[in-house]
């Protein structure tokens, strides 16, 4: 339900044109082994996470827990040429950690300064993430963010084209990023 | 360099704030500031004040950055102020459509503050 409503407002964003949109698929199609590559999320979050906060943050590759009741997830939609979205999800001292660094703000609390900022890094990845594909660039568009914050909460996707679920590791605090692509139209 | 009057227009108000941070560090001490969450809320501003510089984000609900643009020059509001796109697109039909639209300059997110030196400074110089 969710993901549905971010992914109809970013095909509303898109620059869609329908001769170009059906060249463009097997064109996709063929670089789907750089669309799915996982270095590519890898390098966005890098790139997002230095760049913006000045940051250095590394992939964690074992079992991960938010391991806090409360938490934060941000939800940006790809529509076009690919069907999906980005989604960032962390614990509350993370998200507070990162619109801490973001805004050289102190935060006692998820209040709308760390969601805004939470959406904005969504934002950037997601946008990061589709720049290494030029294809992809060209003919996906984003929706704005969508963020979600509360406690025991799951979000399901039904059966995707493609996942990428990665998990990343800064100042004693991890988040994830889960690129899901649920097709190419 | 004396007083630049800026107005940021981006529906993220940390967006808004990286922003002007980033102009300060930039060089542009001497910042007045206004900032809008729209595109509308940005061509209001612009009925008010007169300003130096404009930067603003492509993607925002209610009148998204091209159309802003779009209206900005429809309603010769701000003639001749340097418009800066800083936004997540990147793609080079996004930078010919900002072009189109009558942006000067295009600043990909996530940006340096070089790079908001070199592509803003010289807009600022030349206008």
């Amino acid at each position: 339900m969710l993901l549905n409503g971010v992914r109809q407002a970013a095909i509303a964003t898109s620059s869609s044109n329908k001769n170009l949109e059906r060249a463009m698929v097997s064109s996709l199609r063929e670089s789907m082994h750089l669309v799915s590559d996982p270095r590519n999320l890898d390098t966005s979050v890098e790139e997002v996470f230095k760049l913006m906060l000045g940051l250095s943050c590394l992939r964690y590759t074992g079992p991960v827990e938010i391991g806090e009741p409360e938490s934060v997830t941000a939800v940006v939609g790809f529509g076009g040429l690919l069907s999906g979205a980005c989604v960032f999800r962390s614990g509350a001292s993370a998200a507070i950690k990162i619109a801490a660094h973001m805004t050289g703000m102190e935060f006692t609390e998820v209040d709308d300064t760390v969601k805004d900022g939470i959406g904005e890094i969504c934002n950037m990845l997601a946008g990061a993430w589709k720049s290494k594909v030029p294809d992809l660039a060209a003919n996906c568009g984003l929706s704005i963010p969508a963020v979600i914050t509360g406690r025991d909460y799951k979000i399901h996707v039904q059966a995707p084209e493609f996942k990428l679920h990665h998990t990343f590791e800064f100042d004693d605090t991890s988040f994830e990023v889960t690129i899901i692509c649920d097709g190419l139209q | 360099m004396s007083e630049v009057r800026t107005l940021i227009v981006d529906d993220s108000s940390v967006m808004r704030k990286i922003v002007e941070r980033s102009l300060r560090q930039a060089g542009l001490e001497a910042l007045v500031v206004f900032e809008a969450g729209s595109g509308i809320e940005g061509l209001d501003v612009l009925k008010t004040q007169q300003v130096d510089l404009i930067l603003s984000d492509i993607n925002m609900p209610a009148m998204d950055g091209l159309e802003f643009l779009r209206q900005l020059r429809a309603q010769n509001l701000a003639p001749g102020v340097p418009v800066v796109m800083i936004t997540t697109e990147s793609s080079e039909e996004h930078v010919k459509q900002a072009i189109q639209a009558g942006a000067q300059g295009y600043i990909r997110k996530p940006f340096t503050v070089e790079q908001v030196r070199e592509r803003v400074l010289p807009l600022l110089k030349a206008a």
